[in-house]
Formats: C-alpha cells, structure tokens, sequence
C-alpha cells in the first residue's frame, strides 16, 4: 500500500512536471507507467534474466572470496597483537577506499573481463568482513571466555567452541554490510567495463538515452537487494536473535 | 587431593601506585571440605579464588593443587562466577555437556551425565531451552550442574548467589549443601554474607582488606544439613561478625569522604544488645 502511494505520488510528479508545466523532458524524468513497460520487455525479451544471471554468479563468487579472506585476514589480526597493531589502520583506511578505485588495476592485472569484476567486487567487501570478525571477537564478554578456560577450553576449541559462536551477531551482521558493499562494487565495476550483467544493460540505458530502462534497472537492483537481506540475513539473524532471547524488548 | 595457597601476594601497578590486593596469603584447603572464605568488598577474596583458578597470576608465591603447581585455569578446578557464564547460543543440555564435549567424552555418556547432573538441580524439564527463558535462580542451577559434571574435586565458588532474590538464595543454599553431602567435593566458596558462610561452611576464613590477609579462621562444628533457623547458626554468625564489622568500617572509611566517621554501630549492629552472646 506504502508502495502504491509512493508509485502515485511519482506519477503525479511526471503530470505536473512534464505534461502541465512542461520544465522537465519526459527523457530526463520517466513515467511510472514507462519504467514498469520497460522492465516488463526487458523480461520479456529475457535481457533481464541473463543480466540477472550474469551478475549474480560474479558477486556469488566474489563474495564468497572475500568471505574467505575477510575470515582468514579477521581471525590472524585477533590472534596475533603484531597483525593487530599494524594492520588494523591499513585495513580501516582500505576500507574507506570506494572499491571501484581498484578497477584501473584491476583491468591492468586481468584485462577485460569477469575476473576483473571479480577482483572489484571482492576487494570491495573483504574489508568490511575482516574488520566486523575482529571487532566481534574482541567485544565478546570476556566471562565466556574465562568460563570456558576454566572447564579446559583453549586453543582452537576455545576459539570454536566460544569465541566465534559469541561473536555470531557481530559477524552476521558484518557480513551483511560485506554484501551491501559487494554489490555496490558489482554495480561499479559492470557499469565500466562490463558485456553483460545488470550494470551493462542500465549503462545501455544511458547510452541510449533511455532513462526508464535506467530506472527499471535501478528499481531491480534495489529489489534484489532487499530480497537477499530478507530472505538470507534475516532469517539467520531472526534465528539468532531469537535463541539469544535479543527479541524481547 | 588438597590445594596449598602458599605466600600468595597479588600487587596492581597503577601511574603512581603500588595497590597490594593481597598480602602473604598461607592457606590449605582439604579434601572433601567445604571452605568459606568471607570479607568485606575490595578485600581480594575474588582474586584469591581466582588465582587458585589460574585465571589470574599472582605476583609472588604459588598455588599447589594435588600436588602440581597451578599454571593456568582448567577444569580439575571448575569455578562457579556470580553471574551465570551460560552460552546463550547452546540449549540447556548442551551448556551442561559443555565441558564434557571439550574433555571428549562420547555423545552418550555426557548425555547420560548431564541428565543426571540436571536432575540433581530439578531443571530436567527445561533440558530444551535457552538460557533466556529461564529465571536467575534457574540460570545458577544450570551453572552448578555444568560444573558439577566435570568430577573435579575442587569446585570453586565466586558468591554464585549474590546477585538472586533471598527466596531463591536460601533454596540454592540448602541445595549446594545437600549437593555437596552426596558429591563430597572440596568446595571453596566466597562470600560476604555472614549467614550463608556459617550455613554452608565446614570453616571460615574471614579476610581483612587493605591489603587482603587472613584475619581469622573459624571452624563450624554444627550438624548437618543446616537449617538457617538453627539459633546456633546466629551465634556463629554473630561471632564472625563482630570480626568482620572493624573490616567493614576501615574499607568505608577509605573508600568514603574523609569527613565519614564510624559512628558507633552505624555500619552494622553489634549483637552484644542480646546479652549472652560470647558470654
């Protein structure tokens, strides 16, 4: 309903702007009517299925490796003071670094093609993961630890057994922010330098001057978005929150 | 099996201080024994315990236990905080399995344990929870069970009831005590609370603060199981208070402003009002 009205006051917006007021060009400011037209062909003529597609198995497989990185990278800095000390600021300062920075280097390294998307895209999110597992795992509260040391936890049990299932919640809820800035980097890296995907055919829009197909794409990719973070790290943060006994406020 | 606590001193380095939290501690807990040891807040009795735990280092002197120097923590000597330590992400069972999973005992057989251990403390009806779903008194009675599963001999106590409502607390009393006549573990217990140490203790170790020392040992000789009505109990317990009240009134005086004076019986009320106490 929220939606509706929201589709409604858009359309509003084109009828006094464009066609009563005439200051805006109907190609600078779509129609609702026309976006959803042209997001029906898009899928129709199954543009948008192989765009979809196409994005997905490149941010699946980035992010799946900056997931490993980030844990890799993530777990070394808690366990080692040294790591701590001197990496810490690099990595925070990495990560205020927009990912799409990268794609010069990484078009220089791969040439052309996915595994320089890739590159982007992993490059994008492994910071954040990495920074959300050591910030996770140094706010435990230390009475889990110090219980568990003395029913003879330590080592790599300690870790498994304790450290990292309390520090779930933070690293859900890092990874989350790892997926958001994932696919930020996707949507960078296609626009420049992509044949397929999402971010090509919303660049095939620009260049065209086709601003609805533009918006339909803007509109896809923020639905993806949203279904990803309520379909997969809701659920888990849900379950999570829910054994936690977090819900009852 | 016994624990030696031999010239333990414990010394913080602040910017410029030397605070020493405990001073040449000398101390011997035996087998089977149920030891409290009782002093005002800030005496070090914590850090006794958990030095003896291997939680904490002690700045001098060592700990023995069964023989072998204490090094770190584990779990010969389980220790019981005052807040219950329960994984909230672990069901009832599972926190109670805990430690038998790390010691590697098949499924079975902890599984078998735990239930026992559960019904030892009447909770085998949550076995299925969460840890949020249980009241606080239920939480400490998971807690005792997780520990009790372990076998060690030594079960060190950090005031486990302290922070519950009384009702709860004179229950989990009786209960420990109770569990304690059937398991006969060295159970070393810190407190601050007179009655639950006179209640509870085979003897009673009442420290003195500033710095953390033993002042006084008392041995209590009375039957068992121990009501808290028992007027003999009170005796006791008025006895070591008086021992403990100069250590309450020098911790409040430095912890308080300089202008506080230790009006007569303000901190707490001398018993002698009852004539024939210590006669």
């Amino acid at each position: 309903m929220f939606y509706l009205i929201l589709i409604a006051i858009w359309e509003l917006a084109y009828r006094v702007g464009v066609d009563w007021l005439r200051i805006w060009k109907p190609y600078i400011f779509p129609s609702p009517i026309a976006v959803f037209t042209t997001l029906w062909s898009l899928i129709v003529d199954g543009t948008m299925s192989i765009a979809v597609l196409a994005s997905a198995k490149r941010i699946l497989v980035g992010y799946l490796l900056s997931i490993i990185i980030g844990i890799v990278v993530g777990l070394a800095i808690v366990r080692f003071k040294y790591l701590d000390e001197n990496l810490s600021p690099l990595i925070l300062g990495l990560q205020t670094l927009p990912s799409i920075c990268w794609l010069p280097f990484s078009i220089l390294w791969y040439g052309l093609n996915e595994s320089a998307i890739i590159f982007v895209i992993t490059v994008g999110s492994t910071f954040a993961v990495s920074i959300a597992i050591e910030s996770g795992m140094k706010n435990i509260n230390p009475l889990f630890a110090r219980a568990a040391k003395t029913m003879g936890a330590r080592g790599f049990s300690l870790y498994w057994n304790v450290i990292i299932p309390a520090s779930l919640p933070s690293i859900i809820s890092g990874l989350k922010q790892g997926w958001s800035f994932a696919w930020r980097a996707l949507m960078a890296g296609e626009m420049i330098s992509a044949t397929k995907g999402l971010g090509q055919v919303l660049m095939v829009g620009r260049d065209l001057a086709d601003i609805s197909q533009v918006m339909a794409i803007m509109i896809v990719i923020v639905v993806l978005g949203v279904a990803v973070d309520k379909l997969v790290f809701g659920k888990i943060e849900l379950n999570i929150r829910q054994r936690w006994g977090l819900d009852k406020a | 099996m016994s624990v030696l606590v031999e010239n333990v001193s414990k010394s913080f380095i602040t910017k410029n201080d030397r605070i020493n939290t405990l001073n040449n501690i000398n101390v011997e807990f035996h087998k089977g024994e149920f030891v409290c040891i009782l002093g005002p807040s800030g005496c070090g009795k914590s850090t006794l315990l958990n030095i003896i735990a291997g939680l904490e280092t002690a700045t001098t002197g060592r700990v023995v236990c069964n023989g072998k120097e204490v090094k770190g923590a584990g779990p010969d000597r389980v220790v019981m905080f005052q807040e219950p330590a329960l994984f909230p992400w672990l069901k009832v069972i599972d926190n109670v399995e805990f430690g038998m999973k790390l010691a590697g005992i098949p499924k079975e057989e902890r599984r078998a344990k735990a239930t026992k251990y559960l019904q030892m403390v009447h909770l085998t009806r949550f076995q299925n929870c969460y840890i949020h779903e249980l009241s606080g008194g239920m939480r400490q009675r998971v807690a005792l069970a997780r520990a009790l599963t372990l076998d060690s001999e030594i079960l060190l106590m950090d005031e486990p009831f302290a922070a519950l409502d009384s009702q709860t607390k004179n229950i989990l009393q009786l209960e420990l005590q109770q569990i304690w006549l059937e398991t006969k573990k060295n159970i070393i217990f810190v407190t601050h609370n007179v009655e639950e140490a006179v209640l509870l203790a085979d003897r009673v170790i009442v420290m003195s603060a500033n710095p953390g020392a033993i002042k006084k040992e008392f041995h209590i000789q009375l039957a068992r199981p121990r009501q808290p009505e028992n007027i003999d109990l009170a005796y006791l317990a008025a006895d070591i208070m008086k021992e403990l009240k100069e250590e309450v009134e020098k911790v409040a005086k430095a912890e308080f402003d300089t202008n506080w004076t230790s009006k007569k019986d303000i901190v707490l009320s001398d018993s002698d009002s009852n004539m024939g106490t210590g006669i």
